[in-house]
């Protein structure tokens, strides 16, 4: 019978030694789930046919939920969605050949959970307030006064020389927000992921691994940025499964 | 709080978990076995830290009444 993976998880880091998952936590078809276990980790799985898992928002978020729920009960590396494995032999298999790597990644995510925050900002008015901060003469769309002709090419790399010089202002904006973040969160937890100008109006997009209980501080110190930043949007999510702290690739 | 930003948090936070189910986390690599025949991106609900936004009003709150 086929596997659909959800997790993979320490049985000797949880506190209690958990070995069973409550029954309350079923798979996607609403079928049993089980360890697969080979010395101190194991895999979450569920049968299943081996037909195409469907990406239907129904599947993929129940899929999400699962994982949710299990991680409220043991440490857990959260797999992709849709990760199916020929039998219970592959999943041993798999788990014995790569148990050094998978055990360092439960290592670091022990008892901690992932925290997002994603920025947000106006870029049109943002850009003009950068502009105007640094170069008030320049927040005028007048060319600069000159005595040569008209000339097509100038206005163009004019052009894009105020594109490019905007686009250095707002990264080092960018920058300075992520420095003030990293100072705050710092005495919170140093282990932090951050993707900038994600699009023109997600100026930062951050992730944090830190323990859940201190998801409290972390809420008062973002509080506090957004003060400091009224024409940014901070939207605070989690504590997920440690997503975006796992590395690992297994082939 | 403010519908509008409750409402746009909802579909914020659908991408947050789709993102990370089907982009983040351990990868199988030749064992994935996905239809994408369909990826509806409609609301859960199951992540958005509702409390702690509300606890971000209530400080926000308490200090202009200071």
């Amino acid at each position: 019978m086929k596997k659909l993976i959800y997790a993979i998880l320490s049985l000797d880091d949880n506190p209690d030694r958990r070995i069973a998952i409550p029954p309350e936590i079923t798979g996607i078809p609403g079928d049993k789930l089980h360890l697969i276990r080979q010395g101190g980790i194991a895999a979450v799985a569920g049968n299943t046919n081996g037909d195409a898992v469907d990406t239907v928002r129904k599947a993929a978020l129940q899929y999400a939920g699962i994982i949710e729920n299990l991680s409220f009960h043991f440490t857990l590396l959260p797999v992709r969605f849709g990760s199916v494995m020929e039998s219970e032999d592959a999943v041993t298999r798999m788990l014995e050949k790569n148990a050094t790597a998978i055990l360092a990644n439960l290592q670091k995510v022990d008892n901690r959970f992932e925290f997002g925050l994603k920025i947000f900002c106006d870029s049109e008015k943002l850009s003009a307030f950068l502009v105007n901060k640094t170069d008030p003469a320049a927040s005028t769309n007048d060319p600069p006064p000159t005595d040569l002709p008209p000339s097509v090419y100038r206005d163009y790399v004019n052009k894009k020389l105020k594109a490019h010089r905007l686009e250095e202002m707002m990264l080092a904006y960018v920058d300075s927000v992520i420095a003030v973040i990293t100072s705050k969160v710092s005495a919170l937890t140093s282990i932090s992921r951050f993707t900038k100008m994600a699009s023109t109006s997600n100026l930062i997009d951050a992730v944090f691994l830190l323990e859940k209980e201190k998801k409290d501080e972390l809420v008062v110190t973002i509080a506090g940025l957004m003060e400091e930043h009224p024409m940014l949007t901070f939207m605070l999510t989690g504590p997920w499964p440690p997503y975006n702290f796992v590395d690992l690739n297994i082939k | 709080m403010n519908d509008n930003v409750i409402d746009r948090s909802k579909d914020i936070t659908i991408l947050e978990v789709l993102d990370r189910v089907l982009n983040k986390g351990v990868i199988l690599t030749g064992d994935l076995v996905i239809s994408v025949a369909d990826i509806d991106l409609v609301y859960l609900g199951v992540k958005l830290m509702l409390s702690s936004v509300e606890t971000m009003e209530q400080l926000k709150a308490g200090k202009k009444a200071e």
